[in-house]
């Protein structure tokens, strides 16, 4: 684990060379520039907010547009730097098959990379924040925390998705199918609350409601969606109780991810 | 110690395409009950490889196409692993692996050099300090900060090739970048990879099909073929051999059959059955001494009369250089050849051609219009190898010309305005001075 770091330490010059070159490339001939990252969770937050409006979602005491992207961007933060970095190896074969370094950079940088749209979108944030007169509480300092938690989540993912993908091209294929689908998985739409009150309180599933719950906080979203919410909209500290399913399923398939990763990089010249 | 230890090193690549799902999950299958899977069939890129190589040395790598030359490039750099066997390398390497690997189309000039110095390990500090040179060697000023996807193709190779040479690193490896840019940058080139061996003895890999200059810039080459090595040793012994095994495959590959039709003009009157060389003794032959006499002879059938015809035989290179031509004009204006089957025969006295493989062309021409009946190249090939007083190492084709002449020298020391010149040797124009 310590040699891990230690070696993305020695390769932070080149993650972070390569996240800017991402970066640069992407925006170089778009006339909108990087405004265009923005585009995707305030649309979602519009359209959501507009479904909600014939379906009726409570959203508490927090208003619902706020609430909605709120949980919008730790999700697609989630979902871009996973589908990115599932491609990020097999995008970069003419470096693969030239030069030579830990390939976990690919994946990482890819991560990274949308770590930077994420910072464009806490300005819409705090621009929603000061519209709805919500003053930001200290809590926030949870917030590296979270992203940080979301990264590794992501990573599980995108480890073995990626190395995978080098062999199977399907596996990028179907990635945003499946992202997609765990979308209505996660409390996006909806808030978590609204989870809680039909399993916990009102018992819809009968006897399977305790386990039902356990297996929707298992998705580390669900988890990091809500603590997102706390700190950023509620002022209250983080919900271990919904975050630690996640956190101990991140923990077990991590290192399976990394590991996997780590066997398949040696044939990656060869194959991708 | 060795710089780079390369120990019965093997690699293999399976054959044919990346195997679907289905195929992996039946393998998978079958190797869950305890059975081997069905694989496909495997190639040896490289078969138990061995060697090492000293800090400071400059090694090239040549072999044909194929051999597994741009494989241990690969294997060395990291970039690929090893089916078996063991590699150490001691030192940063810079890898040049086909130059431009790193460069993004989209970036400028200026944003790709700081992306290739990150991937080759360098701090921005760094690649900041080197960035004037980078630019100045590669004689893009102007174009420094414009997309490298506008760049011509020759642009790119400069700015990939001083950016990679100037970058410090221990071992720099250089597979097939010589042979780019137009001649004066070429020359350029040649020039700081030749100060980069010689003054700041950096330990240097390349790989080349341009053997001329693998032969001047390494002091030992390995030869490989068919994923071994054949030969390991000084430059120019080894590229010599490498010589004469090329020869011998474009020969190979005539001989078997591979004479093209394409180089064919025939109205249809004449169709040639067979040429062979044949020496003084009358047997077939297909390598000849060089300044040997052999004979050329010709095999033809014709189907229409042929008033007065004029033969013609020439020799070209195997890349169709035409050296010489003889014709037969005036020899057979008296002959008519009526339907019926001929053998010609065309002795060669004295042939002044330097060691290598030549190619025959043959053509008959009507001898009042000069108008070609039949005409072909490449009908036949020979080897003309190192007779008494010539030696390929000394004297090759392509390198040294094609043409061997005679002729003789002299010195003569002008030094000192009172002296009379010394004379040394004879000159057939003066009289020596007694």
């Amino acid at each position: 684990m310590i040699t891990v770091v230690k070696e993305l330490w020695t390769f932070r010059q080149l993650m972070a060379t390569l996240a800017w070159k991402n970066i640069t490339v992407r925006y170089k001939q778009a006339y909108l520039g990087i405004g265009i990252a923005v585009l995707k969770p305030v649309l979602l937050m519009v359209i959501f907010t507009l479904v909600r409006s014939f379906v009726g979602i409570d959203s508490g005491r927090v208003p619902y547009p706020i609430l909605t992207f709120a949980a919008l961007m730790p999700w697609v933060f989630f979902q871009e730097a996973t589908s990115e970095s599932v491609n990020s190896v097999v995008a970069n074969a003419a470096l693969i098959r030239k030069i030579y370094f830990p390939r976990e950079v690919f994946p990482l940088t890819a991560v990274v990379t949308k770590l930077v749209e994420l910072g464009i979108n806490f300005v819409i944030l705090a621009g929603l924040m000061l519209w709805y007169r919500m003053p930001p509480s200290p809590l926030a300092v949870w917030v590296p925390a979270i992203f940080a938690y979301t990264i590794l989540v992501s990573l599980t993912v995108s480890l073995v998705g990626a190395a995978m993908n080098v062999y199977y091209r399907d596996v990028g294929q179907l990635l945003p199918v499946g992202l997609n689908l765990l979308m209505y998985a996660s409390p996006v739409i909806y808030p978590l609350s609204l989870v809680e009150k039909k399993l916990l309180m009102e018992r819809a599933a009968g006897a399977w409601s305790e386990i039902a719950y356990r297996l929707y906080t298992i998705n580390p979203l669900a988890g990091i969606i809500d603590a997102f919410q706390r700190v950023m909209l509620k002022g209250e500290p983080p919900d271990f109780a919904v975050l630690w399913p996640g956190v101990a399923a991140t923990c077990v398939l991590l290192p399976v991810s990394y590991r996997i990763f780590k066997k398949a990089e040696a044939y990656f010249a060869d194959v991708v | 110690m060795a710089m780079i230890e390369v120990e019965h090193l093997t690699k293999e690549f399976r054959l044919g395409q990346v195997t679907g799902f289905r195929d992996t999950l039946r393998n998978l299958g079958a190797r869950l009950r305890g059975r081997k899977p069905e694989g496909r069939a495997v190639f040896k890129a490289l078969d138990d490889v061995s060697f090492s190589i000293e800090p400071g040395e400059v090694v090239g790598i040549i072999g044909p196409n194929g051999a597994g030359k741009s494989t241990l490039l690969k294997l060395i750099s990291g970039v690929s692993k090893p089916t078996s066997g063991r590699i150490v390398t001691r030192g940063t390497i810079a890898p040049l692996i086909e130059l431009g690997a790193g460069m993004h189309p989209e970036l400028t000039g200026r944003e790709n050099i700081y992306l290739n110095g990150a991937i080759l390990g360098l701090s921005k500090k760094e690649i900041r300090s080197k960035m004037e040179e980078i630019i100045d060697f590669s004689e893009l000023e102007e174009f420094i900060d414009t997309p490298f996807k506008r760049y011509s193709s020759g642009m790119k190779v400069k700015l990939a090739f001083s950016l990679a040479t100037t970058l410090k690193s221990d071992i720099l490896i250089i597979d097939e970048v010589l042979a780019v840019g137009d001649l004066a940058f070429q020359r350029k080139c040649f020039d700081r990879m030749e100060s980069l061996i010689r003054r700041e003895g950096r330990t240097v890999l390349l790989v080349s099909h341009n053997i001329r200059q693998v032969e001047r810039l390494c002091s030992r080459v390995l030869l490989i073929d068919q994923g071994r090595i054949l030969e390991d040793g000084p430059s120019r012994d080894v590229c010599n051999k490498f010589y004469e095994m090329s020869d011998k495959k474009i020969m190979g590959s005539f001989l078997a059959g591979a004479r093209s039709r394409a180089r064919e003009v025939s109205s249809g009157d004449v169709e040639l059955t067979d040429v062979s060389l044949v020496n003084a003794r009358g047997e077939k032959i297909q390598e000849v001494m060089a300044r040997d006499s052999f004979c050329v002879n010709i095999k033809f059938t014709v189907f229409r009369d042929i008033p007065r015809p004029i033969f013609g035989v020439g020799i070209h290179t195997t890349d169709f250089l035409y050296l010489a031509t003889k014709q037969s004009a005036g020899v057979f204006d008296d002959r008519i050849l009526t339907p019926g089957r001929y053998a010609l025969n065309f002795t060669m006295k004295d042939l002044p051609l330097l060691p290598g493989t030549y190619l025959l062309r043959f053509g008959i021409a009507l001898g009042d219009t000069f108008q070609p009946v039949y005409y072909r190249e490449a009908v036949a090939g020979f080897r003309i190898v190192g007779g008494k007083r010539m030696s390929r190492a000394t004297l090759m084709s392509g390198v040294d010309g094609f043409l061997d002449f005679d002729g003789q020298w002299h010195l003569v020391s002008q030094n000192g305005p009172t002296e009379e010149p010394v004379l040394l040797g004879m000159s057939p124009f003066r009289k020596s001075v007694s």
